[in-house]
């Protein structure tokens, strides 16, 4: 049986090794932020971290994770300061419009500022491009994370 | 089936390797100790054999046949159906009509097969040991499942012209271990020249489609795919990997440094490497370590490194910004497999080899592999709003930013690609 640490816990979970993560997260553990979008790691609406990185939950076998700390929206830390800024940018400036894939695009943004603490558009777009959002947000977004990267400063 | 027990003077092919493991299945059930070995031997050489895939249709019953094989010019051939049933199968076959087919191409009522079926290969095995694959297969539930006909053009529509193929080409037979090399070696080269049937993917052929030999494993074009070179050149064969990575490939499908087997060699790995004991997948490598290098430029590629990290991709041109949308969520921007070792591409010579011809079968047709974490999946991205210029940009730049290979008319390459995949 896997053994996941997932949000600063241990889970022991009772699925076969190549459940992806995003069934484990959701269905057993019912961890609801992240969402399910596109099933084939095309889309970033199941964007987690693991070790930090972000990476695709629908994904993602768990039998392949291991030791991999994994960090959902739920456990971000209120006192940490590049999620404090991103989730404060998002809402000055109102960057959700329907909100389905904004869980993803969150976690992407947190990955991109703790790698690069002060990106410019190109890294922006580089890093955040596999996030999709229907409703067209991306603009907002963008600005969104100077801004979080601006309080960082 | 013949359930005649059989005493052999041999302690058959596996040798002691497979010993063991029959040793395991037949002790506890003593009285049926030399069928069940038998049976067991057969199943661990049907699978190096990799019957099933081509006795599979897609997502159809194992081994009850009915893959197409299409080859252009000539027609289909359809994989026949060798599970026990007596009429749709080979169940009335005698266990001597069962190793003349493998062995020599020849099933009952001096039917010719054509050599999609690998028997010139396939007569390095014993007679014993084709046997033995025989009475697995009889233990296979039997399928009432019909073969379509063949739909061949006239020549090749005639199988006796077969007789004269095989005079040409035809089957070798088992040879006699060369005494002046390691054992290591003697096995290596009959599970890759035998069962394996390496060569008749990976070796050249000559006009009449026959084995080119003196290019043997030289590298070769098959379905659309390059086969690559398996000879020891540094630079376009196998000639840089280190054991452990040629042996991590052969028996999981990917090895950190030269990416993931895909087509044709991910159903090769999935189906047949993979259930090969650790000393069979080392006699292969070391067999095919002593292959003379041989030099095809269509195998040259050399490696570039990117930077790493997300934020890492330029945004300068069409195909690095598809690339960052819809390819770096699995391989990131440097290659390395973000959520899984088999999404590293790294250093896999399909990213800039032969004007990337690979590398455009699996953008067009996807790719997947069974592994023991599940089957490991390479979506494909034809539709989804991805024009075929869209794939030849995403191409491109996979070609310029991992290796120093030169695109040339990619966007056609494509369109043949998408051509060719279609049912």
């Amino acid at each position: 049986m896997p053994s996941l640490n997932i949000n600063g816990q241990d889970h022991l979970v009772d699925v076969d090794p190549d459940t992806p993560l995003l069934w484990v997260l959701r269905d057993v553990l019912g961890l609801n932020a992240t969402k399910f979008g596109c099933g084939i790691a095309q889309c970033g609406a199941c964007t987690v971290h693991m070790d930090g990185r972000a990476v695709r939950a629908c994904n993602l076998p768990v039998g392949l994770i291991g030791a991999g700390r994994i960090s959902t929206l739920e456990g971000l830390d209120p006192a940490d300061p590049v999620a404090k800024a991103v989730q404060a940018a998002w809402v000055a400036l109102d960057v959700v419009q329907c909100g389905y894939c904004q869980p993803g695009q969150v976690m992407a943004a947190i990955a991109l500022l703790r790698a690069v603490p002060h990106p410019t558009d190109e890294q922006i777009d580089s890093a955040m491009s596999a996030n999709l959002c229907r409703c067209g947000t991306y603009m907002r977004i963008r600005a969104a994370i100077h801004h979080a990267a601006g309080a960082l400063a | 089936m013949g359930k005649t027990l059989r005493t052999r003077a041999t302690p058959g092919l596996a040798g002691s390797l497979l010993g063991g493991m029959a040793l395991f299945v037949a002790f506890p059930h003593a009285h049926a100790a030399a069928p069940a070995t038998n049976v067991e031997n057969g199943r661990y050489l049907a699978r190096a054999a990799d019957c099933e895939v081509c006795h599979t249709a897609e997502g159809g019953t194992p081994y009850a046949g009915g893959r197409a094989f299409s080859l252009p010019g000539v027609g289909v051939m359809y994989a026949p159906n060798i599970t026990p049933d007596k009429t749709a199968g080979i169940g009335a076959w005698t266990d001597q009509q069962f190793v003349d087919a493998v062995r020599k191409g020849v099933s009952p009522g001096w039917k010719h097969l054509y050599p999609a079926m690998p028997y010139p290969a396939y007569a390095r095995m014993s007679v014993a040991q084709v046997r033995d694959i025989r009475a697995y297969l009889a233990t296979l539930a039997p399928s009432p499942q019909k073969t379509p006909e063949n739909a061949l053009r006239f020549p090749f529509s005639v199988r006796g012209l077969m007789v004269f193929w095989n005079l040409l080409n035809g089957p070798a037979a088992t040879y006699a271990d060369d005494p002046g090399k390691p054992a290591e070696w003697n096995r290596g080269r009959y599970l890759v020249e035998g069962p394996g049937h390496c060569g008749d993917c990976h070796t050249p052929r000559t006009a009449t489609f026959g084995l080119d030999n003196s290019h043997a494993l030289g590298g070769n074009v098959v379905n659309g795919w390059r086969a690559y070179n398996l000879t020891s050149d540094r630079q376009s064969g196998l000639g840089a990997w280190s054991d452990e990575d040629l042996a991590r490939y052969l028996a999981t499908g990917h090895a950190d440094g030269h990416g993931t087997a895909a087509g044709d060699m991910a159903d090769v790995v999935g189906h047949s490497l993979r259930y090969l004991s650790v000393q069979d997948i080392h006699a292969m490598v070391v067999y095919l370590r002593g292959l003379p290098p041989y030099r095809t430029a269509a195998d040259m590629v050399e490696h570039t490194t990117p930077p790493a990290g997300d934020a890492a991709l330029p945004q300068t041109t069409r195909g690095a910004r598809l690339y960052a949308a819809t390819c770096a969520g699995c391989h990131m921007p440097d290659g390395a497999g973000r959520q899984s070792s088999f999404g590293t591409i790294t250093g896999a010579r399909s990213l800039g080899a032969d004007n990337g011809r690979n590398l455009v079968r699996i953008l067009v047709q996807g790719s997947g592999m069974q592994t023991t974490t599940g089957v490991q999946v390479m979506p494909h991205f034809v539709g989804g709003g991805l024009s075929a210029r869209d794939l030849a940009d995403i191409a491109s730049f996979v070609m310029t930013h991992f290796t120093t290979a030169t695109p040339q008319d990619m966007e056609q390459r494509v369109r043949n690609a998408q051509q060719a995949a279609k049912p």
